[in-house]
């Protein structure tokens, strides 16, 4: 795939800013004073459970919703009072919304006969005649959109005719036509089965360096976000709880909520205790590393499972748990450890040559990576190292 | 394995039944057709084609058939199009809607025969409701429309029974009592039309109304006007109650409401002529069935998401 | 599933007040045009109730309002019976009610179209279920015909053979009875039509599950199949109900002068027949006795009504 950059045509670039969005359906809040800005021609993914308001707002952006207070600004412009459809941005739906009774080349052709012709233009039989050129050239359009993404021969067909990932694709190319300021996203993957769905990431993400558009993406899968966004937002409950990039916020998630959202398997998170000096006692053991006193009581501390590491034998320094499931995925095993004291799972990867000797059943012994535990508060906010800043993430990571 | 021939229970009656109450009387009407029969003469003479000569011929039913096709092409186009403008205004409402819903259904409910008394009696030319009522116009702006003054001046239509009238007045009920199942049906199709496609088509800039009907609205509901125009052809074809009651002799003014299954009623059972009766019978099934078979073929011709 | 369409029920009464706001112009334009509409629907209804209402005077004046001024008047026909004048004064409304029940037979007729509608369902849906159910979960040899066969008889209205099955009733010496009201509707080929969509969506797995606890067919139509699609005959009930109670021209073919044998719209005909001046108020009364059943019970179960008398449009 290749966007023709050769003819000059790159497709125009805009920023996006919300401010102080909010919104309620009735008296259920979904989104409380969102603040984002979206820099021009990145690749921004919301990512959050269902409910948590990413698909309204989403939807307020691009003027198919209302917000309740705030401001949307595409290139400094506040748009709040400009319909959808001048808004100049595409829209790829969850359910693709194809019109089913036209042709691929139709519902393609749609979006450009709406914008660039005028009602005398778009009748059935005159409106070619009047203006043979202008249709020729939106012809020229499709054909070149359907050429990049591989659906040419599907032109004639209708939308019933297609497999899923046809329609996808198609979709893509009614929103990639006439060339936006920005692609909006509504989890369009997440009607295509599994191997596709994994393809379409790479192939998304490769359209998105071509073009240079701006992309703004939802989805409620970590995996997708992980792998496409420049940036992505995580929401829940009508908040953004952290964005950055999908590196910084795998390995410094600002809230136990972000945590345990992103990643798979599941980060573990293991109760612990802060003494009055800010020492950290976690399964039995104490870390080197403290935090300020002023966290004194229940802390939680975050495992990843890459993290910890099978131990040969018992020592201060592991922990000791049995093994109730070998989650085997060819490359990795996950070994699900059940450990005491109703401490709960522990989920700790492994090459597969180090645990085949393992059976459930067997007592497994595991130590962690020096510095690379996470600690929350009791409210679920980062918790730093002693002396730092809590959400100081690169001070909280150093090795105490 | 041992299955039971428990089937040949199951549909037996229902066969038998469909083949003597439905197909049988088919026949019957078919051979009848090309005699003279009548109930209580036994011997019936093979007459060949006249009847259906007569039908294409006489004046009479040249009568006949400019009524049924007058009533079925005022009602179908009326009731289909009041039916859609009443589901499209109802379904934009913010509220209310199932009051209007309710209202326009209340006709379909009713037994025609008795809405069309009462519709004879409102229309009744001295003490009748209408009349009344567009006589309080008279007088006001109103009667710079010429027939509105020419009413004041003389009477106001007779209606029911001045020739020119009869037809309008008696297909006008029949709107009356049909388009609610029309909007009915109609609503139902527009619930099923997905939120996304309105969506979509707003992003891709359809921004008045009308852009919206041609693109979504309109070929979404293509199935269901199909339908309900199939529907609303075979049940004006079958008109009966309301000129039965209005003209229980001859068909009224001039023959001019003069409908096909009233021509039956009268010929056949008024009569005693079956023949020609029959005759009718078979050109009516005729135009029946051609039109439920138009409707699967374009049903089957038409279907979007499979 | 996106949170989008986890909130659109409650989206939708959000934006209510937003959009009444800004477009109560329009909003009420098409109040205005609905509302122009719902009278001239309601017209009659309200002419039937009214004048059900009034005395003859009123309504041949047409003043009264809507339930007339209710002033008792003489009854001519109770003079004529050599009684005083004073004895024969009555009340509008009492007297309309009262005529439309003691000239004609009205109860009577009542009773008869409720035994003609429910013998009606009643056997549609005794024949009707069992080939449904063998159209739809049986393997015979034959089912595709019979199901052709069903598919044809879809074209068929009744009506349009009323004529031959005429004679055929006659010839039987079966005209002027209940049979003869009832015979034409026995087979439901549209019942069976629906039944057979339906049970088609009836998992395999459920009947072969009666199957090995022992039932034999006869038990799953009746114990098994009835019971799951109780939905949809109700649907046809109504869709049922509502054509014959209201069927006119059928009845006035096969039931010529028996008065012991109207259906109801056959009485109100009849008492058209020699309606009078004075008689226009009991006519009315009855109009409204005979529609309102139907009208009641479509107000109190809408939902159910329009579903069935819209179900030929669900296929």
């Amino acid at each position: 795939m290749c966007w023709p950059n050769s003819n000059g045509a790159r497709a125009t670039v805009a920023t996006i800013t919300l401010t102080r969005i909010s919104k309620s359906f009735g008296a259920t809040r979904v989104l409380n004073d969102i603040d984002l800005d979206i820099q021009a021609g990145e690749f921004l993914t919301l990512v959050g459970p269902s409910g948590c308001g990413k698909s309204t707002l989403l939807r307020i952006l691009a003027g198919l919703e209302e917000p309740n207070t705030g401001e949307v600004r595409i290139d400094g412009r506040t748009v709040n009072a400009v319909r959808a459809a001048d808004r100049n941005l595409a829209m790829v739906f969850q359910s693709y919304a194809l019109y089913p009774h036209l042709t691929v080349a139709e519902n393609m052709m749609t979006p450009l006969r709406l914008r660039d012709l005028s009602w005398r233009e778009r009748l059935p039989v005159a409106g070619p005649l009047l203006a043979r050129a202008k249709h020729k050239s939106l012809r020229a359009q499709v054909e070149e959109t359907a050429r990049i993404l591989e659906i040419e021969p599907l032109l004639q067909r209708k939308p019933g005719q297609l497999s899923g990932g046809q329609r996808q694709r198609v979709a893509l190319g009614r929103a990639m036509v006439r060339k936006p300021v920005a692609f909006l996203m509504d989890e369009p993957l997440s009607n295509l089965d599994a191997a596709l769905r994994v393809h379409m990431r790479s192939e998304l993400a490769e359209l998105h360096s071509d073009l240079g558009t701006t992309f703004v993406y939802v989805t409620h899968d970590q995996a997708e976000a992980l792998t496409m966004s420049t940036r992505m937002a995580v929401m829940m409950d009508g908040d953004i709880l952290q964005l950055d990039s999908p590196q910084a916020i795998y390995e410094n998630p600002s809230d136990i909520r972000v945590a345990q959202f992103i990643g798979s398997p599941k980060i573990n998170i293991l109760p612990g205790d802060v003494d009055s000096d800010g020492r950290i006692s976690v399964a039995g053991m104490t870390l080197a590393r403290r935090v300020s006193a002023a966290n004194r009581g229940a802390i939680s501390v975050g495992l990843r499972p890459e993290n910890l590491k099978l131990a040969k034998g018992s020592s201060a320094e592991t922990i000791e748990g049995t093994l109730v499931y070998r989650e085997n995925l060819g490359s990795d095993l996950y070994l699900h450890l059940a450990i005491g004291e109703n401490i709960g799972r522990l989920i700790v990867r492994a090459a597969p040559h180090e645990a085949s000797g393992l059976n459930v059943g067997d007592q497994v012994f595991v130590e962690r990576l020096r510095g690379e535990a996470i600690f929350f508060g009791a409210d679920g906010k980062r918790v730093g190292a002693a002396g730092l800043k809590s959400n100081g993430a690169d001070a909280a990571r150093a090795v105490a | 394995m041992a299955r039971s021939r428990a089937h040949v229970w199951f549909v037996a009656p229902a066969v038998t039944l469909m083949f003597v109450i439905l197909i049988l009387p088919i026949l019957i009407a078919a051979v009848l057709s090309f005699t003279d029969y009548s109930l209580g003469n036994d011997g019936a003479q093979y007459v060949g084609l006249k009847n259906y000569e007569r039908i294409f011929t006489r004046s009479t039913y040249e009568k006949m058939f400019i009524a049924t096709f007058t009533y079925v092409g005022v009602v179908v186009p009326l009731s289909v199009g009041l039916g859609l403008g009443a589901a499209l205004l109802i379904n934009s409402l913010k509220r209310f809607g199932d009051l209007y819903k309710t209202i326009y259904f209340l006709p379909v409910m009713a037994a025609l025969l008795a809405m069309a008394i009462v519709w004879e009696f409102a229309l009744h030319p001295t003490i009748g409701i209408v009349n009344k009522t567009l006589a309080t116009g008279c007088g006001t702006v109103l009667e710079h429309w010429a027939w509105y003054a020419q009413g004041c001046a003389k009477t106001f239509p007779l209606w029911l029974t001045d020739r020119n009238y009869a037809i309008w007045t008696v297909a006008f009920i029949g709107v009356w009592q049909g388009f609610g199942f029309n909007m009915v049906l109609y609503l139902a199709g527009l619930t099923s039309v997905p939120r996304e496609l309105y969506q979509a088509a707003e992003m891709d800039g359809a921004r008045t109304g009308w852009d919206r009907f041609r693109l979504v609205t309109w070929p979404m509901l293509g199935p269901t006007t199909v339908f309900v125009v199939t529907i609303t052809c075979i049940r004006s074809f079958q008109v009966f109650d309301t000129v039965e009651a209005f003209y229980p002799q001859g068909g009224g003014p001039s023959k001019s409401v003069y409908v096909m299954m009233f021509a039956i009623y009268e010929k056949a059972i008024q009569q005693n002529l079956m023949g020609i009766g029959a005759a009718i019978t078979v050109v009516f099934l005729g135009f029946v069935m051609f039109l439920t078979l138009m409707q699967r073929w374009l049903v089957e011709r038409r279907v979007h998401y499979s | 599933m996106s949170d989008a369409t986890a909130t659109a029920a409650v989206r939708e009464r959000s934006s209510d007040d937003q959009f009444v706001l800004r477009w109560s112009s329009r909003e009420a334009l098409k109040h205005a045009v609905l509302i122009v509409g719902a009278l001239i629907v309601l017209l009659p209804f309200y002419v039937m109730l009214s004048y059900s209402f009034k005395s003859p005077s009123e309504i041949m004046t047409n003043t009264g309002g809507l339930i007339g001024l209710q002033e008792p008047f003489r009854d001519d026909y109770c003079v004529k019976l050599g009684n005083a004048a004073e004895d024969c004064m009555v009340t509008p409304v009492i007297y309309n009610y009262t005529t439309a029940f003691g000239k004609a037979p009205l109860l009577r007729y009542l009773f008869n179209g409720a035994v003609v509608t429910a013998s009606i369902f009643f056997i549609q849906v005794l024949i009707a279920l069992p080939c449904a159910y063998a159209l739809a979960k049986l393997k015979w040899w034959g089912r595709e015909f019979v199901f052709s066969m069903v598919l044809f008889c879809l074209l068929i209205p009744v009506h349009a053979i009323a004529l031959p099955l005429y004679i055929m009733l006659s010839k039987l010496g079966l005209t002027n009875s209940y049979a003869a009201l009832v015979i034409p509707w026995t087979i439901s080929v549209f019942g069976i039509f629906l039944m057979r969509q339906f049970f088609m969506t009836v998992p395999d797995d459920l009947i072969d599950a009666a199957r090995m606890d022992g039932m034999n067919e006869f038990a799953i139509i009746w114990k098994v199949m009835l019971p799951t699609a109780v939905p949809a005959l109700l649907a046809f009930a109504i869709f049922s109900v509502v054509a014959h109670w209201n069927d006119y021209f059928w009845p006035r073919i096969v039931i010529t002068g028996n008065r012991e044998l109207f259906t109801p719209p056959l009485g109100l005909r009849e008492f058209k027949g020699d309606a009078d001046g004075d008689n226009f108020g009991p006519m009315m009364a009855t109009a409204t006795i005979i529609v309102t059943p139907l009208i009641v019970a479509f107000l109190i179960a809408q939902r159910r009504f329009i579903e069935g008398i819209t179900l030929s449009g669900m296929k």
